[in-house]
């Protein structure tokens, strides 16, 4: 009877330190709370942890001969139930390597286990609860024994997730199509198929104390810098909230600049991007759950860099560069140029044109910053409601946006047709450069706004205020700018332009100082084989 | 953080300083401007005002884009809006047209200015200074002077274009092919007027025809003497003084050829102009011409691929350049206008002996002698070599 109160007492403590422990879960390094050798009551603590949910499911039972009871408990749905069955339950029950020949236990320690009856890939040890709950809740089974005061974690994940399909982002016509999936062990291994170094590490770190998210941080040993892989994993490991969703949450904990409309750290959702970014020098930061895999540092030029770039010719490729330079100069600038232009500078139109624009906007009700501030709005709002909106009806959206706004808004004499053209491109190049399309956005209001109030002089003032800003970026360490500013000569050859990939010899040199060699000399015209 | 933020202050305080830096500048949407394409300055019948006519484009009939058939119908308004209001000078005037219209002139598209003949003979000076302090008007306005009054010339409605004061500029342009008629910005004009010695020139307009029929034509160059129109130059002898300009683009030029007549065009041009001043004090000016051209067209049946022909050919473009830069010659000398600059070239190359040569120099101008060298080359023959009908067999 004493006994019994006793083991009740003995229960109750250990349940009210793990709720303790719940409750301000997240302050590290408490003590943790030991497993008892009880089977009952270390079922009965699990149960009252785990609560009623009717997806954990706990398996009594016998095993084998030797009449010890066991409990398997495990969350269905996350779980591989062909691995429970044959890997763990069979054995356990079945085979008669548990008792020698005399019919008695062999089994003195739960390692024992392990060693000779577990035929599952990843099994460990463990017996503070809070470690058991986890690798429950991650979708490992949770073998405890009666009698042993340590439980197993059994590897036994297994749940239905998106294959590896073609990513809705970054596009390709040449190039590989697979993108990542929100499975990080499948992201991380469509990495290594790039990489098939041993110098690529991936380390695990647990982040969030409701969603315990795995966020892996992968850089090749030997090229990143070691600098920036401490920084990353110190930030990393700094974060202390309840839930990381999305990459994004990790991003916004970590950057450089929360302040700014600049993005310092880069994302992709194409593992061939991730890999180039890594053999440059970069870190990556794969997120369990999101396809969107983080790289640092970012530079703004990378913003108008494509993988493809890389992938066809470089003359083209160079080309391209400059395009989609131009094209966020115009997606930005040509609002507010446009206003700058008619509202305040009418001499540096063109005669010509300046009768057709007089033209279009004789009679038009508003001042021409009023009319470009309307089509703007009137165009993120259509561009938001398609994104939003199912496929099907998003054409509707476009037909009411293009033909209907569009059209009978300078046929009604609303706004000028110039107006609205030049929304269009600005719309059009917006696109361009998809990276940088939510800075561009607010650049292009704000430049607006000052073109309205003070013509060409604000905007120049405020591409100066954007410039300062730029400038005065870094990125885990790397000036936001470079290689243009400061200026590093070695590395412009794959910046605005793309050099043939056997002129870059070497990687970027501000990111990759201690392996700065790419490849030896591989010109093509000594990798041919003399012709006659 | 604190920092940072007064950092920032600073920044934007900085640039807020810029503000000061800017010159004139106002916003004003486009549909509230008037915009000016031409000026013409008359002599009014009151003394000492004179009449100035702004061309006002206007743009209305555009507003919407679907106006097919329905408002072009009804919209047979005119293009342009002349207003011509009397005043002092052209600044009061300026101002005072806002008694008339609704938006305030606007004048850097403005094309043209037109001088009237009365008002160019009593000196035009005080009507330029206006359109050089101004921050609106430009340096590049074709300058044109009317045979009669200005504001005849903005009235004749050009057959091709709109408005007016653009046919007038797109006319002046279109001068390069024949050049018998100078291009003068309100710049070029100006360089000559600063200069002590070299007079100033500008094309001359004139209205020919009839009621509907009236078109604007380019009838030579008028000479100023300082700021005051003393005469004119006709067509050929406008060439003769572009050929000493070097400002010669193209041109045809009809000589005798072989058989008939041959039209030569004028491909390329260059002038070198060397004044000299003489041991015995007589002063020259030896303009040496350097041409190609090709044969445009031939009356007669003539072979001018023939070597020898084309030599007759090469000498009588010669001579006619020759004689074509004589009759500039004599017409300046008759008018006492330096319209080649040779003064200042004396002032360049002898600025010692140019203080004693300044004060009479009108009487040098007369006394100077011109030597024309020119060096014609016949480049080709067009499409065809040997005439369309050839000679017939005898």
């Amino acid at each position: 009877m004493l006994k019994f109160i006793f083991s009740k007492i003995k229960t109750n403590t250990a349940l009210k330190k793990i709720k303790a422990i719940q409750a301000n879960q997240g302050q590290k390094d408490q003590p943790s709370v030991k497993l008892l050798r009880s089977l009952d009551k270390n079922l009965t603590i699990f149960k009252e942890v785990l609560g009623e949910s009717n997806d954990i499911i706990t398996r009594e039972f016998i095993c084998g001969q030797t009449q010890m009871k066991a409990v398997l408990i495990y969350v269905d749905g996350l779980t591989n139930v062909a691995v429970i069955n044959e890997n763990i339950m069979k054995p356990l029950m079945y085979d008669s390597k548990l008792t020698d020949s005399k019919n008695e236990a062999k089994i003195k320690n739960i390692n024992d286990f392990k060693e000779i009856m577990l035929s599952a890939g990843d099994v460990k040890d463990s017996d503070a609860f809070d470690e058991l709950i986890n690798g429950c809740m991650s979708g490992d089974s949770v073998l405890l024994i009666d009698g042993f005061s340590s439980g197993l974690i059994i590897s036994s994940r297994g749940w239905d997730m998106r294959a590896v399909e073609t990513p809705q982002t970054g596009s390709v016509v040449r190039g590989p199509r697979e993108g990542f999936t929100e499975n990080m062990r499948t992201n991380t291994a469509l990495i290594r198929r790039k990489i098939k170094d041993p110098a690529l590490k991936l380390e695990v770190l647990k982040i969030g104390r409701k969603t315990q998210t795995n966020v892996c941080i992968a850089h090749i040993e030997g090229v990143a810098n070691p600098g920036l892989i401490k920084e990353v994993k110190d930030r990393i490991s700094k974060i202390d909230t309840d839930a990381i969703l999305e990459s994004g949450y990790i991003e916004q904990y970590i950057e450089d600049a929360p302040f700014s409309i600049f993005a310092t750290i880069g994302y992709s959702e194409k593992p061939d991007v991730i890999a180039s970014r890594l053999l440059s020098g970069a870190v990556a930061i794969i997120v369990d759950g999101t396809p969107i895999v983080l790289t640092a540092p970012l530079l703004f030029i990378e913003n108008f860099q494509t993988s493809e770039d890389y992938y066809m010719r470089p003359y083209f490729a160079s080309v391209l560069r400059l395009l989609r330079i131009l094209s966020f100069a115009i997606s930005v600038l040509a609002p507010p140029v446009y206003v700058a232009l008619v509202s305040f500078h009418q001499e540096l139109i063109p005669t010509p044109l300046l009768f057709t624009m007089a033209k279009a906007m004789e009679g038009t009700p508003f001042p021409a910053v009023i009319e470009a501030a309307v089509m703007l709005l009137t165009y993120e709002i259509l561009r938001e409601a398609g994104i939003r909106l199912p496929k099907p009806i998003g054409q509707a959206i476009s037909i009411v946006g293009a033909l209907v706004m569009g059209q009978s808004a300078v046929s009604a004499g609303l706004v000028g047709a110039p107006m609205v053209i030049v929304v269009a491109i600005t719309a059009v190049s917006s696109f361009v450069v998809p990276d940088q399309a939510d800075s561009g956005a607010i650049m292009r209001w704000l430049l607006l706004i000052l073109a309205g109030a003070m013509g060409g002089f604000g905007i120049t003032m405020g591409l100066l205020i954007v410039l300062i800003h730029l400038a005065s970026l870094e990125s885990f360490g790397m000036p936001y700018l470079s290689p243009l500013a400061p200026m590093r000569p070695a590395d412009l050859k794959d910046s605005v332009i793309r050099a043939p990939l056997w002129l870059m010899k070497t990687r970027p040199t501000g990111m990759a100082r201690q392996n700065p060699t790419r490849q030896k000399d591989n010109t093509p015209s000594k990798i041919k084989n003399p012709t006659k | 953080m604190k920092n940072s933020i007064g950092k920032m202050l600073k920044i934007c305080l900085s640039l807020l300083l810029c503000l000061a830096l800017s010159g004139c500048w106002n916003s004003r949407e486009l549909d509230s401007l008037a915009i000016v394409m031409g000026y013409a300055i008359d002599k009014s019948d009151e003394e000492g005002l004179v009449d100035m006519t702004a061309q006002v484009a206007v743009l209305s009939d555009g507003g919407s884009s679907d106006n097919s058939s329905s408002s072009s119908n009804t919209a047979s308004s005119e293009a342009y809006w002349n207003i011509t209001r009397t005043g002092s000078s052209i600044f009061t005037i300026l101002r005072d047209y806002t008694h008339e219209s609704s938006r305030k002139l606007y004048s850097p598209h403005n094309q043209v200015i037109i001088f009237g003949n009365d008002l160019a003979k009593n000196g035009i000076r005080d009507y330029l200074d206006f359109f050089l302090r101004d921050h609106e008007t430009r340096l590049n306005v074709w300058i044109l002077v009317a045979k009669d009054k200005a504001s005849d010339i903005l009235d004749v409605k050009p057959k091709l274009e709109k408005i007016p004061a653009i046919g007038l500029s797109d006319l002046i342009e279109d001068q390069k092919a024949t050049s018998e008629t100078v291009q003068i910005r309100i710049r070029d004009f100006l360089e000559r007027l600063i200069s002590d010695t070299t007079a100033s020139i500008a094309p001359l307009v004139e209205v020919i025809g009839e009621g509907k029929d009236q078109i604007v034509e380019m009838s030579g160059t008028a000479v100023f003497k300082q700021d005051k129109l003393v005469g004119e130059l006709n067509k050929t002898e406008t060439r003769g003084l572009l050929w000493v300009l070097s400002k010669v683009n193209s041109g045809i030029i009809t000589v005798e050829a072989p058989g008939g007549t041959a039209d030569l065009e004028i491909v390329s041009t260059e002038t070198q102009v060397n004044v000299e001043i003489l041991d015995d004090g007589s002063i020259t000016a030896h303009v040496k011409i350097t041409e190609s051209g090709n044969i445009g067209s031939q009356t007669g049946s003539g072979d001018l691929s023939k070597t020898d022909n084309v030599k007759i050919l090469e000498q009588n473009m010669n001579d006619a350049i020759t004689a074509e830069v004589f009759s500039a010659v004599e017409k300046a000398k008759e008018l006492d206008a330096d319209i080649f600059g040779f003064g200042d070239m004396f002032y360049k190359k002898y600025p010692q002996q140019w203080k004693s040569m300044k004060e009479n120099w009108d009487e040098l101008f007369n006394e100077i002698k011109v030597e024309v060298e020119v060096d014609a080359k016949l480049r080709g023959s067009g499409r065809i070599v040997k005439p369309a009908y050839p000679a017939e067999e005898e």
